[in-house]
């Protein structure tokens, strides 16, 4: 559920014209109906029909109020609207909210779940219709190859079975898993499950190629695991134990910071590069963080972590084997 | 909810959104339009800054809620009916505002917009796909609540030039920045961009780059610098939606060089990097085994394969394997 302040002046206003158009449609409708259907607090919605109710300019010499919902209908819990002189259906989608989610669409086509799905054409021409002017292809993807069980984990989600796995985890160790698997997050570059893992008891990540011999078992999962709330979209949630390292960063590898903090453009003096402040949950996992870019990162401190990243690519280029195997939360 | 939450919207006639709200149903009331004094007594948030001396202010300040406006799809049009300067009428056409017919979304149609606009969640889109959302919610049906429980396919844009880019797309809008070569040449290119492109997991832009009188494709990654809009007289350039061969002869060219590009490893058995390319499939019992596959760049790929450096050989190109000791050598000396 968003926060209430979490929406900004043009987003309060696209809801309130939207709310109108709804309350159009709707007829007389509760309180906590409306807040379930648009995923606001009933406060919320309360302000949002005082908005409503003071609608009003000055034209032809008195004064025009556009809405009229009884307040005293709104303390007993209902919204009745029973005066509206303008908005009398739900607003068009502009070009580029209308983009965003045709955009989205086009994501979803591209995954093995959705490519034969006959209903994303039909929303796609029904978006370009609702924009009023067309709708021009702006964002296309492509994926990788397709991801092998991805289908299988699936199945076992929607019918609330663990699975069992061979999985590499971060540190380079392999081992036989069981996981509650809650929710598959596929990603353009591949896809992750969100499971509880009773070894763990808590959700843990599980990228898919790091996975094999993948079978759904007959056991459901855990009270544990259905307890689970809301699962954050961030892959990375900061431990006690982690690490801080200061790193610097080029455009090239903005992607090892920009799960930790929102990257803006660059500007002319800094030429694009960035320092920043990760969190790394196993030390010894940063020498292939960071080498993997190929010098588009690099660590400024600690020293410890600098060294690490240093043996690391020298055991790369096979130079040196001072130091243990290749090493997360993850897993 | 904390008191503090309830008091951060406080409905006054300062609130943006509800000046936008008086303005837009105002010009939808007014059938013949209303000119700008007329508006500028209307309404409550113009009214209380109208006063002599101020006008500068808010004809500035009609000029932004205009164009915010536009942005959002309220399209507000001008006439002139009396040919009188001074009395510019403007006015929102009721049809522009509303759906042009009574739309029906099935739950399960409603499910996947949800979807679609929940994929921008913490990526560039987010507030524009959420906004297109609560209009799609306003048409009154509820999505579908089983179907695709479990699944949350999310995109993912690390690039800062992305959502400037989308805009000078949706605008036709000539830009340009400064883009890094991999051998670190930096160059700056000016383009109509046409589309942006995610090729397994990377974004590319697809346009036409004005100075080489060709179509090109340049990585988000290596734009090293700001996405400025190119300017004449203060006003932007615009260009003409570009050809659908054109396009097309882009997408083949770039689907003729991947297809160039061949590479062949050899994966030690049972490494991370077998199961990365799902090698269980090959029924032999051999200590190694070789893939080939195409790629895109050959930079990208020996920043993907770095991952696996020490559970692979490259066997060819033999520029890819450079590529990854070059970056594994430059990491080294970096960290000296």
């Amino acid at each position: 559920m968003p926060k209430l302040n979490s929406y900004n002046g043009e987003e309060r206003f696209n809801f309130l014209i939207s709310l109108i158009g709804y309350l159009q449609n709707r007829g007389t409708v509760s309180i906590e109906e409306v807040s379930e259907h648009f995923s606001l607090e009933p406060a919320y919605i309360r302000k949002a029909i005082t908005s409503l109710n003071d609608a009003r300019a000055f034209l032809n010499g008195h004064e025009e109020c556009f809405f009229y919902i009884d307040p005293s209908e709104v303390d007993e819990g209902y919204i009745s609207l029973s005066e509206n002189l303008v908005i009398e259906e739900a607003p068009r989608l502009s070009t580029r909210q209308a983009a965003a989610i045709a955009a989205g669409l086009n994501y979803l086509q591209s995954l093995p779940e959705f490519a034969q799905d006959a209903d994303i054409p039909v929303l796609q021409s029904l978006l370009a219709e609702g924009t009023g002017r067309g709708l021009s292809q702006i964002h296309e993807f492509k994926p990788g190859s397709a991801e092998a069980g991805a289908e299988l984990i699936r199945k076992a989600i929607l019918e609330g079975l663990q699975i069992q796995c061979e999985y590499f985890n971060q540190r380079g160790e392999r081992s036989e898993r069981v996981i509650h698997p809650l929710r598959l997050d596929p990603r353009p570059d591949g896809a992750y499950l969100r499971g509880y893992c009773p070894k763990n008891q808590d959700v843990r990540n599980f990228k898919l190629d790091r996975m094999r011999a993948i079978s759904v078992l007959q056991e459901p999962i855990s009270e544990s695991a259905k307890s689970v709330g809301e699962i954050e979209d961030a892959l990375y949630v900061a431990g006690l134990t982690d690490t801080e390292v200061v790193v610097e960063v080029q455009p090239e590898a903005y992607r090892l910071i920009s799960e930790f903090q929102a990257v803006s453009e660059p500007t002319a003096d800094q030429n694009g590069t960035i320092r920043a402040t990760i969190k790394v949950g196993h030390l010894p996992n940063i020498g292939r963080l960071i080498a993997k870019y190929g010098g588009a990162a690099r660590v400024i401190a600690p020293e410890e972590a600098r060294n690490l990243v240093r043996e690391y690519a020298l055991r790369a280029l096979g130079q040196t084997d001072s130091i243990g195997a290749p090493t997360g939360q993850e897993g | 909810m904390t008191s503090k939450d309830k008091d951060a919207w406080q409905p006054t006639r300062k609130d943006k959104s509800e000046r936008l709200l008086q303005l837009t149903c105002a010009l939808l009331f007014a059938e013949r339009g209303l000119n700008k004094q007329q508006l500028f007594s209307a309404i409550l948030g113009y009214a209380a800054a109208n006063e002599p001396g101020n006008e500068d202010a808010l004809n500035r300040m009609f000029e932004r809620d205009k164009a915010e406006l536009r942005d959002i799809g309220v399209q507000i049009e001008t006439q002139n009916p009396n040919g009188d300067p001074e009395d510019l009428r403007y006015i929102i056409a009721s049809d522009s505002f509303i759906w042009p017919k009574h739309i029906e979304l099935t739950p399960k149609q409603l499910q996947l917009l949800d979807m679609a606009a929940q994929a921008w969640a913490q990526a560039s889109l987010q507030s524009e796909a959420n906004q297109g959302l609560v209009r799609l919610r306003a048409l009154g049906i509820a999505p579908a609540s089983s179907e695709l429980l479990g699944f949350a396919p999310r995109i993912r844009t690390h690039e800062p030039s992305f959502y400037a880019l989308t805009n000078a797309i949706e605008d036709r809008t000539v830009v340009s920045f400064n883009y890094r070569k991999p051998d670190g040449a930096v160059e700056e290119r000016t383009v109509e961009p046409w589309a942006l492109k995610n090729i397994g997991g990377q974004w590319m832009l697809q346009c036409f780059d004005l100075e080489r009188g060709q179509s090109r494709n340049f990585l988000l990654k290596r734009i090293t610098s700001k996405i400025s809009l190119i300017k004449l007289k203060d006003e932007p350039i615009y260009f003409d939606q570009p050809d659908s061969i054109s396009v097309q002869q882009s997408d083949d060219s770039l689907a003729e060089f991947i297809s160039k590009n061949v590479a062949e490893l050899r994966v030690k058995r049972d490494s991370q990097a077998w199961f990365h390319f799902r090698l269980d499939d090959e029924i032999n019992s051999e200590e190694q085994a070789t893939v080939r596959f195409q790629f895109m760049d050959l930079h990208l790929l020996a920043e993907e394969l770095r991952d696996f450096a020490l559970d692979i050989k490259v066997i060819q190109p033999k520029e890819l394997d450079e590529a990854i000791k070059s970056g594994f050598a430059k990491v080294a000396s970096d960290h000296a």
